[in-house]
């Protein structure tokens, strides 16, 4: 970190830490678990805000974070009546939570009374947002998987909110098996009288912490759609253990500035992370979200697919760092990385593979441009009208990422809330 | 020529005086030549004597500019529609270099295509299944596995499969007139005869074929109407299949030469 942080910078911390010292006391949870937000107050303070003349923090819209109203946690607050709730996924079991706290009776699946745990991770330096919901978090969705499961965690922002710091955790034992829909959605502000012309941002910041026991397999599927007013950020962390596979699907296409940084830990032999994901921009949005793996044990495998669209003035950033140890023989890394830039949009794509070892199979693509020409006039020669020829060629682009995604309702909804974000595209109905 | 009726047919085609660039180079320079309903034309020159830049003026390719000169399809003028909006009127340009385009797949495009087709003329949208009743009756003429319709468009082709698409796109769209670039460039003697087969089948007293080509072993299948000969951007000697057949002897050199001269 720079020694001499701008006056902004500063400014930004200093209100994140103001906030947090006038409801400290008032944040749920033991001895232990204040202990541990105070240990994570303290660790914000060192590392400072992050500047965007850190590489990590490049791309990342950080001057969104000067307009939040406040970083402290929103109260408990009924969700303005009627709300339409997406459409239940079938065979999914869903659990809501409104601003970060579980709505409903007690679950099964649920550890009860989940405050933050005291052992909460250390997150890295370009990880460190994801201090702000250790410091500020009311409760966890915290699920301890034995078996088979499959679950929609709805985490609901409300209109109202200014702050929302959700958060997950999951511990798949041994040989379980979990398929999770992670679902964010910030609801506009309605267009009430008392709402001022020029609102002030809202936050939603999640932590989301994955064991995966040996031979564990997790789907987890990941659609962030909310409302353009919402910064969004997000940290993950996750660890596999030694055969155990993560498949993450991952639809980005809400939040005025969305961040996602990610970091697996590949520990056991054998284990697998498959990341597959898109995110369509447009307007004056960013996503920017930085995945690191680090294959620590023989015999791992990556497999990375990322599909970014920006239109109008939006700005998709997606670095990949993958990190092959000495102790990783025999892995396999795979990197595709594909950005379509439209209008005045803006795309950056990093990918970087750091080998440590000499027994490895590693590829990586990275490409960005526009619409073909050439393959545009084709469509337009069969007598395809020019949207519906953008729309299929965009269509196809993605389809990559959103053909990954088994489940069909799901699928379904992906590829609506996609081509809702892409201005010329009408509904093309489901995917070949 | 039908040879039945008794007065010329009306002109399908008509370009008149054509003159285009592209790149700062005029590649037609002042070509002429009309295609009756029912005719097929082949249009045979050496290369670079401007056979493709006729093909993607007429179907409206962008980066080509209209020195002056007209082109009329069925009376409308051509030059002044849109690349989607001549293809909806009836024009179908088959491609010497089928673009690939994995994730848009065959049954799609097919669908997308004949159903815009169908809209501009007033008709209704076919449903699944006689869609692809009617496309299945295609692929078996042009010996494709139904298996292909599920592919991404050319995804992985071999030349040939390329081609063998483009005649199929043609048989499914109907189009009045159909402009064959190359189509029989790449092509082993097996696939030439296949291609060639779809071509007559499209053959009929409403519509019309243009075939651009290098040589004439494609003519020795689709037997033209007229045969032209293309060089430095204009029609310079016009005649019946026997002008095929002579430049085969002779070499375009025949021809050019005399032009020149």
């Amino acid at each position: 970190m720079s020694e001499t942080a701008p006056a902004v910078r500063a400014s930004v911390l200093a209100r994140v830490l103001r906030d947090f010292r006038g409801i400290a006391a008032d944040l749920p949870g033991d001895e232990f678990a204040h202990a541990a937000r105070a240990r994570a107050a303290a660790r914000l303070t060192e590392l400072g805000w992050p500047s965007t003349r850190d590489e990590h923090w490049r791309y990342a819209n950080l001057r969104a974070f000067e307009r939040l109203g406040s970083f402290g946690p929103s109260p408990a607050a009924a969700l303005p009546a009627p709300l339409a709730l997406p459409p239940a996924v079938p065979g999914f079991e869903r659990l809501t939570f409104i601003d970060g706290r579980r709505v409903g009776a007690a679950h099964p699946l649920l550890v009860a009374s989940a405050p933050p745990l005291a052992t909460a991770p250390s997150w890295p330096a370009e990880q460190r947002l994801g201090l702000l919901g250790d410091m500020f978090a009311s409760d966890t969705a915290r699920l301890h998987i034995r078996g088979a499961a499959a679950i929609e965690i709805l985490f609901i922002s409300n209109p109202a909110s200014t702050a929302s710091y959700p958060r997950l955790e999951l511990r798949l034992e041994p040989d379980s098996q979990l398929q999770l829909i992670e679902r964010h959605l910030a609801l506009a502000p309605t267009s009430a009288a008392s709402a001022p012309a020029s609102p002030a941002l809202s936050l939603t910041a999640c932590n989301v912490t994955v064991e995966l026991g040996r031979g564990a397999t997790l789907t987890h599927y990941r659609l962030q759609q909310c409302h353009r007013d919402c910064v969004f950020s997000d940290s993950v962390a996750a660890r596999l253990e030694q055969q155990s596979r993560y498949a993450v699907r991952s639809i980005a296409i809400g939040g005025g500035s969305a961040r996602t940084s990610a970091s697996v830990q590949l520990a056991g032999r054998g284990a697998a992370l498959a990341w597959a994901g898109i995110a369509v921009g447009r307007g004056e949005q960013v996503h920017d979200i930085a995945l690191t793996v680090q294959h620590a044990a023989p015999d791992t495998r990556t497999e990375e697919l990322f599909r970014g669209i920006a239109d109008e003035r939006a700005r998709v950033a997606f670095s990949g760092h993958i990190q092959i140890d000495a102790t990783a023989p025999a892995s396999q890394a795979r990197q595709s990385l594909r950005g379509l830039i439209e209008s005045n949009g803006e795309i950056d794509l990093r990918p970087r593979l750091e080998i440590l070892t000499d027994d490895v199979r590693a590829a990586h693509g990275a490409t960005t441009g526009r619409l073909d020409e050439d393959v545009l006039f084709y469509l337009l020669a069969r007598g395809i009208d020019r949207p519906t020829a953008r729309a299929l060629l965009k269509w196809a682009f993605l389809g990559d990422v959103l053909r990954e995604i088994e489940v069909p309702a799901l699928r379904a909804e992906a590829e609506r809330l996609a081509a809702g974000q892409l201005p010329d595209v009408p509904p093309l109905g489901a995917l070949p | 020529m039908s040879g039945t009726a008794p007065e010329i047919a009306a002109p399908l085609l008509d370009i008149r005086d054509l003159k285009a660039r592209v790149g700062g180079q005029t590649v037609l320079n002042g070509l002429s030549l009309t295609v009756r309903t029912g005719e097929v034309h082949a249009i045979m020159g050496p290369n670079g004597s401007g056979k493709s830049t006729l093909a993607y003026v007429l179907a409206g390719r962008p980066g080509y500019e209209i020195l002056s000169g007209t082109a009329q399809l069925e009376g409308r003028d051509l030059l002044q529609l849109a690349p989607e909006e001549r293809a909806r009127a009836g024009l179908f340009l088959g491609f010497q270099y089928p673009v690939e385009i994995p994730g848009v797949n065959n049954a799609y495009l097919l669908k997308a295509a004949l159903n815009a087709a169908r809209r501009d003329r007033g008709q209704p949208e076919l449903d699944a299944f006689d869609f692809l009743s009617l496309v299945r009756s295609k692929t078996q003429l042009m010996q494709i596995d139904d298996s292909f319709l599920g592919r991404g468009v050319n995804e992985g082709f071999s030349g040939g499969e390329k081609k063998r698409n483009e005649i199929l796109q043609m048989l499914v769209l109907e189009p009045r007139l159909a402009l064959l670039d190359e189509t029989d460039s790449g092509l082993d003697i097996d696939a030439l005869k296949v291609v060639a087969n779809g071509v007559n089948s499209l053959r009929s007293a409403t519509r019309s074929i243009v075939l651009v080509t290098h040589y004439q072993r494609l003519l020795d299948h689709v037997v033209p109407d007229f045969v032209h000969v293309l060089a430095r951007g204009r029609i310079v000697r016009s005649g019946d299949r026997s002008l095929a057949l002579e430049l085969e002897r002779r070499g375009y050199d025949w021809v050019t030469g005399q032009a020149a001269a």
